[in-house]
């Protein structure tokens, strides 16, 4: 891994165009400011494995569940359903 | 040999129109070429995933089925969601600036989680799937508002129904 140290207010340059800069830093938080080009996807880490994890749970196993589901839908339909 | 080609000259125009996918869970199915889309980059979590084609479920049914045609083992339920979350924003604007198209050439899925009681079922509003058809080409949106559920329950049966 490499490890730079910066001031705030200094940059980072990743490749040709994309700069990340240290905006500030309070008690245990830093924030960083990225400049990229809009192709770049830029996500905190955590947001990116909830909806990994939740992709993953939603992949069906058959066709057992999603029978079962539209059997319900159809069931309450018959008197609720618009 | 001739002859041979011949004869099998219908079935390889057929092959051109259609994909048929084998898939030990979901069954086989003859894909028509023309509605398989490109999830660009694929599913988040599934990089090697790129190519769904999006079947119903049954006729009539809003849950329709999202197979993937590269991996035919991987398959998911989708809903559009204005169908089932009243007050959800659609991202279209978002959508179609991702996308490169205008927002009124988006369709906008959720993925449907079905747990083992399937009236618990809660859809993902965090990073809805959205797709041009017309191109045939979409992606999984992230979306950066902490309001937007990630299991978001959707209900099925009304409390009344339920308590039958």
């Amino acid at each position: 891994m490499l490890v730079l140290t910066r001031k705030i207010g200094e940059l980072v340059r990743i490749g040709d165009d994309v700069t990340v800069r240290v905006l500030a830093v309070r008690n245990r938080q830093v924030s960083l400011g990225f400049v990229a080009p809009s192709a770049i996807k830029i996500f905190r880490e955590e947001v990116l494995q909830l909806i990994e994890s939740g992709n993953r749970g939603a992949a069906l196993a058959g066709r057992d569940p999603l029978n079962a589901v539209a059997d319900l839908w159809e069931e309450v339909g018959r008197d609720e359903h618009r | 040999m001739t002859s041979t080609a011949e004869q099998r000259a219908p079935v390889t125009v057929g092959a051109e129109s259609t994909l048929a996918v084998v898939s030990q869970r979901f069954g086989s199915f003859d894909v028509p070429r023309d509605r398989i889309f490109a999830l660009d980059p694929g599913l988040i979590g599934f990089p090697e995933a790129h190519r769904f084609v999006l079947l119903d479920s049954r006729p009539g049914s809003p849950f329709k089925w999202l197979l993937c045609v590269d991996e035919p083992e991987l398959g998911f339920a989708v809903v559009d969601p204005a169908q089932f979350v009243p007050g959800y924003v659609a991202p279209l604007e978002q959508a179609a600036a991702a996308l490169g198209c205008s927002a009124a050439d988006v369709a906008l899925l959720v993925l449907v989680t079905i747990p083992e009681r399937p009236s618990e079922i809660f859809v993902n509003l965090l990073a809805p799937i959205v797709v041009d058809l017309g191109r045939r080409r979409g992606r999984q949106l992230v979306l950066e508002d902490p309001a937007l559920d990630p299991a978001h329950r959707i209900p099925l049966l009304s409390p009344a129904a339920a308590a039958r």
